[in-house]
C-alpha cells in the first residue's frame, strides 16, 4: 500500500528532474547567461510558453548573428507557476547559483513583483515582459518593463471608446486581479475626459468561465459599449456568452485577449471585438513582420502579445549587453536606460522609472484573425508613471 | 424578468454542480473518502467530449464514449489508489487523492497542451426562448441532461436490487455482506456511476464555455466538497438540493454581492452559515 505512494513520488521526482535537466542542460563554457522566470505549469502555462518561445527566438536570432560580445547567449529557464512563492527562490537561484548577468520575467504580476525585489537587491538588471502591476518598476533602478502598466492601457481604452467609437454609456466587466483592477482604474481616470458615463461595473474572478448572471444583468443595463478586462481564457467564454445572450453592442478588451485562442474559443462571436495591445498584425515594420513569421514557424501557432513581449524583453537585454560591451551590471543597467530600440512591439524607450514609452496598437477581429483597427499615439495620455 | 433569468442561470450552474457532487457523495457515503481526484475525471471527460466531437461530429457519440470511459477509470482509481489504503485513517486516502488530482492536471497539460481545447464547430450554440428568456441550447441541454441522469440514478437506487444492496452497504457494510451483498462490486458500481456523471458534467461545461483547460477541475474539486458537506455527507437528496441552491445563490450573489464577495467565496460563506446553524448539514440527520 505504501508502495503505490512511493511509486507516485518517485514518478513525480523523475518528472521534475528530467524537466530541470532539459532546461539547464545545454550549458556552454563561453556564453553569457540570461535568466528567465516563466510559468510552464499551472494556470498561466499557456502565456508562459508563448513568452518563453518568444524569448528563445530572440536569443537564437542573436546567436545566429554572431552572439553578444563574441559569446553566445544562453537562456537559463525556471518555471515559476506564476506564483510569488516560487518566484523568490528562483530569483535567488538565478542570481547566486547561475550568476546570470541580466534576467527577464515572462510571468504575471504577482511573481514578477516578488522576484523584482531580489534582483534589485542583488544589482542584476531585470526586465518584465508583460506584467502590469505598477509596483514592479518601483522596486528600484535595476527593474524595467517593456509593456504598458494597466492604467496606461485603461486610459487608451477610454479614448478608443469615447472618442474613436463615440460610445458614451459604458458598462465595465472587470477581472478581479491586479491586471483587471489597474485597467479599470485607468479607464475610470480618463472616462470623464472623453465624455464617458460608467453606468455599471461587475467583477469576476479569474476562475470564472460562466457569466450567465452578469450577462443577464448587463442586458437590462443596456449600455452603448462594454469595456471588459480579462485573459483569452476568460474573455473567450465571456464574449461568446454576451453575444448568445442577445447583447450586440461593441465589446472592447485589452492585451489579455490577444491570442488566436481567443478567436477559437469565442468563434463567430469574436468578430468585431476590439482590443488595445502591443502587437500590430498588419504592421509595415520589418521587425514586426519578421517576428510574426519567425514565431509562427518556430511555435507552430500564431504569434500573440505575450510572445512579442517575451521577444521584445529579450531583445532589450541583448541590445543592452552589446551596448554595454561588458558584463558589468551597472553598465548593462545604464545601457537599458538609454536604449531606443525597434522591436516587434514598436519603437521603445524607457522613462526614468524604467517604464516603456510606445504607441498603443488597436486590433480588431475580422474574418477570424486579428487585424489593425487603429494606433493610439498620444504621449500625454499614454505617459507611464514617473515615480 | 431579470430575477427569473438569474434563477435559470443559477439552475444551469447548479445542474453542473449536482452532476459532479453526486459522484463524490456516493463515494463518501460508501467509503468515507473525500475523493478530490473526482474533479480530474470531470476534466478528462470534457477533453474526451471535445476530441471525440471534433473527430466524428457527433456530440452524442462523445458522451457515449466519455461516460463509460471515465466510469471505468473511476473503478481503476478505486482499485489502485483507494482500496490499498482502506485500512488506513481517511486522511491518508485524502492525501493520495489530492496528489493524484495534481498529477492528473499536469498530465492533461503535458498531453493536451497548456492552451486548452475548443470545439471546431461547437454544437448546441443557438438560442431558444424559454418563457420569454433567451437560453443557449447547451444551457437547456445541461439542465435536461442533469434531470435525466440524476433521475435515472434515483430510480436505480430506489427500484432495483443493486440499488437496495447499495443502500444497505452504506447503512451497514458488515450486515450487508452477511446477507450476501458483494461489497466490492457495489463499490465498483458506485465509482462507475459517479465518475460517468462527472464525465457528463465535463462535456456539458466544455459545451457551455467552448473551452476545456487542464485546470478546469480546480474550482469544482473544492466546491463540490462544500456541497456534499452542505447536503449532509453521503445524502444524495441533500446533495442535489445543496447543489441547485448554491448555483442559484451564486447567480444572485454575483450580481448583488459581487463587489463584496468573490463568487467562489459565496459557497464557503453559505457553508459556514449553515454549519453554524445546522452542523449536520442542511439535510443530514443529527
Amino acid at each position: 500500500m505504501q508502495e503505490n505512494f512511493i511509486k507516485a513520488t518517485a514518478f513525480a521526482a523523475l518528472l521534475s528532474a528530467s524537466a530541470a535537466v532539459g532546461l539547464t542542460g545545454a550549458a556552454q563554457a563561453d556564453s553569457i547567461k540570461i535568466g528567465i522566470n516563466v510559468p510552464q505549469t499551472g494556470f498561466a502555462a499557456a502565456d508562459g510558453t508563448s513568452a518563453l518561445i518568444g524569448a528563445q527566438l530572440a536569443a537564437e536570432q542573436a546567436n545566429a548573428n554572431g552572439g553578444v560580445n563574441g559569446k553566445n547567449v544562453e537562456l537559463v529557464v525556471y518555471d515559476d507557476q506564476a506564483s510569488p512563492k516560487s518566484a523568490v527562490p528562483i530569483a535567488t537561484k538565478l542570481v547566486e547559483q547561475d550568476e546570470v548577468k541580466i534576467a527577464i520575467s515572462g510571468s504575471y504580476s504577482g511573481a514578477t513583483r516578488a522576484a523584482a525585489g531580489v534582483f534589485q537587491e542583488a544589482g542584476v538588471p531585470y526586465i518584465s515582459a508583460f506584467a502590469v502591476h505598477p509596483e514592479i518598476t518601483r522596486s528600484g533602478d535595476y527593474v524595467f518593463r517593456t509593456s504598458f502598466v494597466g492604467e496606461v492601457q485603461g486610459r487608451a481604452g477610454a479614448k478608443l471608446i469615447g472618442e474613436s467609437l463615440g460610445k458614451k454609456k459604458v458598462t465595465l466587466i472587470t477581472l478581479k486581479n491586479d491586471f483587471g483592477q489597474s485597467l479599470a482604474n485607468g479607464f475610470k481616470e480618463a472616462a470623464e475626459q472623453f465624455g464617458i458615463e460608467i453606468i455599471s461595473e461587475y467583477e469576476y474572478s479569474i476562475k470564472d468561465r460562466q457569466f450567465g448572471p452578469i450577462v443577464a444583468k448587463v442586458k437590462s443595463d443596456a449600455p452603448d459599449a462594454i469595456y471588459a478586462s480579462g485573459y483569452f481564457f476568460t474573455a473567450g467564454p465571456l464574449v461568446s456568452q454576451l453575444r448568445s445572450g442577445g447583447i450586440d453592442v461593441p465589446v472592447i478588451g485589452q492585451e489579455g485577449y490577444d491570442s488566436q485562442k481567443f478567436i477559437e474559443i469565442a468563434g463567430g462571436a469574436s468578430e468585431g471585438v476590439i482590443i488595445t495591445t502591443s502587437l500590430d498584425r498588419d504592421s509595415d515594420s520589418p521587425e514586426a513582420k519578421d517576428f510574426i513569421a519567425a514565431f509562427e514557424e518556430k511555435a507552430g501557432y500564431k504569434a500573440d502579445m505575450v510572445a512579442a513581449s517575451g521577444h521584445t524583453a529579450m531583445k532589450v537585454a541583448i541590445a543592452a549587453l552589446r551596448e554595454a560591451g561588458s558584463e558589468d551590471p551597472k553598465a548593462i543597467r545604464d545601457a537599458i536606460a538609454g536604449l531606443t530600440l525597434e522591436a516587434s512591439t514598436g519603437t521603445i524607450s524607457f522613462n526614468g522609472l524604467g517604464e516603456v514609452r510606445k504607441d498603443v496598437q488597436v486590433q480588431v477581429v475580422k474574418d477570424g484573425n486579428w487585424h489593425r483597427h487603429s494606433i493610439i499615439s498620444d504621449p500625454d495620455l499614454l505617459a507611464p508613471p514617473e515615480k | 424578468m431579470l430575477a427569473f433569468e438569474l434563477l435559470l442561470q443559477g439552475l444551469v450552474q447548479g445542474s453542473i454542480y449536482a452532476l459532479i457532487a453526486v459522484g463524490l457523495t456516493l463515494v463518501y457515503g460508501l467509503l468515507r473518502i473525500l475523493h478530490v481526484a473526482h474533479a480530474g475525471l470531470f476534466t478528462l471527460g470534457g477533453y474526451i467530449g471535445v476530441i471525440v466531437t471534433n473527430a466524428t461530429g457527433s456530440l452524442l457519440l462523445a458522451l457515449l464514449v466519455a461516460m463509460p470511459a471515465m466510469g471505468l477509470l473511476g473503478i481503476g482509481i478505486y482499485r489502485t489508489c483507494y482500496q490499498p489504503l482502506l485500512s488506513r485513517p481517511p486522511y491518508v486516502a485524502l492525501i493520495a487523492s489530492i496528489g493524484l488530482f495534481i498529477m492528473m492536471e499536469e498530465l492533461f497539460r503535458l498531453i493536451f497542451g497548456p492552451y486548452g481545447l475548443s470545439f471546431t464547430a461547437p454544437p448546441l450554440q443557438d438560442t431558444v426562448a424559454v418563457f420569454g428568456v433567451n437560453l443557449k441550447e447547451a444551457e437547456l441541454a445541461t439542465m435536461i441532461g442533469a434531470v435525466v441522469l440524476i433521475g435515472g440514478l434515483a430510480l436505480l437506487t430506489l427500484r432495483t436490487r443493486i440499488g437496495t444492496a447499495s443502500r444497505a452497504t452504506v447503512t451497514d457494510p458488515k450486515m450487508a455482506e452477511a446477507f450476501g451483498v458483494n461489497i466490492g462490486r457495489i463499490r465498483d458500481i458506485n465509482f462507475f456511476v459517479g465518475s460517468a456523471l462527472a464525465a457528463a458534467a465535463g462535456v456539458m461545461v466544455a459545451l457551455l464555455n467552448n473551452l476545456v483547460e487542464p485546470t478546469m477541475g480546480s474550482v469544482p474539486s473544492y466546491k463540490a466538497l462544500a456541497i456534499i458537506v452542505l447536503g449532509g455527507l453521503g445524502d444524495l437528496r441533500g446533495t442535489l438540493i445543496a447543489a441547485l441552491a448554491l448555483g442559484v445563490i451564486e447567480a444572485y450573489g454575483t450580481i448583488y454581492l459581487g463587489n463584496l464577495l468573490d463568487r467562489d467565496a459565496i459557497a464557503f460563506a453559505f457553508l459556514i452559515a449553515v454549519l453554524m446553524l445546522r452542523p449536520q448539514g442542511l439535510f443530514g440527520r443529527a
